[in-house]
């Protein structure tokens, strides 16, 4: 199970007023979504101009004036249509699973959708097809562009929760979209057979909460490699010596040592917790 | 060490408890999600929406719970993600696509125009402002129309041309072979939407720049127009501005107004900070970018198409300035029935 540090979630609190932590997107994720985006846009329309001429048989100007308008009614539109019916998902968003979810943690409303889109028109798309020529436009117009292209494009990195300037104006975050894993309790182990080892209270007041959560990482990873073996061995000499258990761990009993200490450490905080004694890690005491 | 044993109907620990006693729920809440994912919420049925509700409440309240009193970091972990993802199936937007957009178009863009008409105003004042000064300027020294128009813009319409040339470019059957008429439509239109863009994005800028635009693309019209004007042709470059113009013009304006309602809440916030006053003030804002949109592109197909139908200079008159009406009409009367509909989002 990886560990995502605070930094990378975003909280929104919905009407319901629990708080909920979202991982935001990374910028490649979205990058790779917006890549998907642009090319299903731009093949539609090219697949739309092929189709025309194969059927209808003519290509003049006029079916070119008729494509070009039509791009207008393709690009954002098909943003702001499919996030609006997919509840904030494009085609690319959810094939990299990620998602927009409203700051204010109630329903992402229309106008978000349009504005952050509407925007992307403004900050990306815009000053590219200044800077590449679609649109002919002078060499100083052209150093604008790129100025803006440049600020548009370090904002996101820079910005506190990777928000594009149109994210901010619509109070929107880009998230990734929460997989749900169901794991077992690993103290169920320790529910099915008998218990081995006993700690007294002394000996369990020396971890807190966060390295009682390490321990439980440790005990789950799998024992497919010798590493993953000597890091159970490891973890259980460290915690023998700090708590300093009176007897010696007898030989293949570690992991038993390890699920033992886990159960009866996580009781023990537990009922601490229950009287407001929290604590979050071994440096409770100071 | 003792032998105790931990007998499994007898479980000692609290968040066991905890996580046996509302298991059950949860991974019906699970499932769901998935089926609201896969087949919409639209399938459910009135229990199932029932139930829904109910779980992912219960849910909540026992991620709330496990926040302060469980150690199980896997089980803490399950609870965050099944219940951010409960939230975004419950709270995702039930509105039809249809019914936004006729709701759009019958209050909102109306009511955003009528209620900032003061911006409004004054964007087709700086426009009219410029048309005069670009005449005036035109009419005291012609070279000034080089400063103003771009030889890209002007396809050879520039002080110097003939009657006849300047004529051909208003009607057709001259053999001077311009641009096919579409393809330069077309750039007259991203030309068009460019300058709108522009002149929107420029009102964030502290309000001065839009409205300098839109003076500025008034002086260019007001130079084209005087340069048809001394060969004769005022008349029929009306007509010809008319027919496509009377929208595509107003559509800058409309722009103007948006960018400028962008600048004022930078310049002026109130008693708000600025980042909330541009949030609160962009909705007006954008329901005007979305108007000048529209209008740019109703104006292109007129101008990619209708034009070269409709060659009469009178009927040209008549088409530009009833559309020009009617979207008079449309902002001035649509949706004034139905309280300010500003309370609803777009």
């Amino acid at each position: 199970m990886n560990t995502i540090s605070d930094k990378d979630l975003v909280e929104i609190l919905p009407p319901e007023a629990v708080t909920l932590r979202f991982e935001r997107s990374s910028f490649g994720t979205r990058f790779a979504a917006q890549l998907v985006d642009v090319l299903i846009t731009y093949l539609s329309l090219f697949a739309l101009l092929l189709a025309i001429i194969f059927i209808f048989r003519i290509l003049n100007e006029g079916v070119f004036t008729f494509v070009i308008l039509l791009s207008f009614f393709i690009r954002s539109p098909y943003y702001i249509f499919t996030e609006l019916v997919w509840n904030g998902q494009t085609i690319g968003k959810k094939l990299s699973k990620i998602c927009v979810v409203s700051a204010d943690g109630k329903t992402l409303t229309p106008y978000q959708v349009v504005v952050r889109n509407l925007m992307k028109e403004a900050e990306v798309f815009f000053p590219i097809s200044m800077l590449f020529g679609v649109i002919s436009s002078s060499g100083t117009v052209k150093l604008i562009c790129f100025f803006w292209l440049c600020v548009t494009l370090i904002y996101p990195l820079r910005s506190k929760y990777n928000q594009r300037l149109g994210d901010v104006i619509a109070g929107t975050f880009v998230v990734e979209k929460p997989k749900i894993v169901f794991l077992e309790d690993v103290a169920e182990r320790r529910t099915k057979r008998a218990q081995f080892f006993d700690f007294d209270p002394e000996q369990l007041d020396s971890y807190g909460r966060f390295e009682l959560q390490t321990l439980e990482d440790i005990i789950r990873a799998p024992e497919k490699t010798k590493e993953a073996r000597e890091r159970k061995l490891r973890a259980a000499k460290a915690i023998h010596k700090k708590i300093g258990y009176p007897h010696t761990i007898p030989l293949g009993k570690e992991i038993l040592f390890l699920e033992d200490f886990y159960v009866q450490q996580r009781q023990y905080l537990e009922s601490k917790n229950l009287f407001g004694d929290l604590r979050e890690n071994k440096h409770y005491k100071e | 060490m003792g032998d105790m044993l931990l007998e499994n109907d007898d479980i000692a620990l609290r968040s066991m408890r905890f996580r046996k006693e509302r298991e059950a729920q949860w991974k019906s809440l699970h499932e769901l999600i998935d089926q609201a994912e896969r087949k919409g919420i639209h399938s459910f049925s009135y229990e199932q929406a029932n139930e829904l509700s109910k779980n992912y409440r219960m849910a909540l309240n026992s991620l709330s719970i496990a926040r302060s009193t469980i150690m199980d970091k896997a089980l803490l972990q399950y609870l965050e993600r099944l219940c951010s993802r409960a939230y975004l199936v419950v709270h995702a937007p039930p509105k039809s696509l249809a019914g936004i957009i006729w709701k759009q178009l019958v209050f909102g863009l109306p009511q955003a125009a009528r209620d900032n008409w003061k911006y409004l105003l004054f964007g087709f004042f700086s426009m009219l402002l410029g048309v005069w000064i670009g005449f005036g300027l035109f009419a005291q020294d012609e070279s000034w129309f080089f400063t103003f128009v771009g030889s890209s813009l002007s396809d050879g319409r520039a002080p110097g041309a003939s009657q006849e040339y300047l004529r051909s470019t208003i009607y057709d059957g001259g053999d001077y072979g311009h641009q096919e008429a579409g393809g330069f439509s077309s750039f007259l239109f991203s030309h068009n939407a460019r300058i709108a863009i522009f002149i929107f994005g420029m009102g964030v800028f502290a309000v001065v720049p839009s409205y300098l635009l839109t003076f500025y693309n008034g002086v260019v019209l007001g130079c084209f127009y005087a340069l048809f004007h001394t060969n004769g042709l005022g008349f029929d470059i009306f007509a010809w501005l008319s027919i496509h113009g009377v929208i595509e013009i107003s559509a800058i304006c409309v722009a103007c107004a948006g960018g400028s309602i962008l600048g004022f809440a930078i310049l002026a916030p109130g008693p708000k900070t600025r980042k909330a006053a541009l949030q609160s003030r962009g909705k007006d804002a954008t329901k005007l970018a979305i108007m000048a949109i529209l209008m740019l592109i109703l104006a292109a197909f007129i101008e990619g198409y209708l034009r070269q139908w409709v060659q009469d200079p009178y009927w040209r008159l008549g088409v530009g300035w009833s559309i020009g009406a009617l979207w008079l009409m449309w902002i001035v009367f649509s949706g004034r029935n139905r309280g300010t509909g500003n309370e609803h989002n777009i």
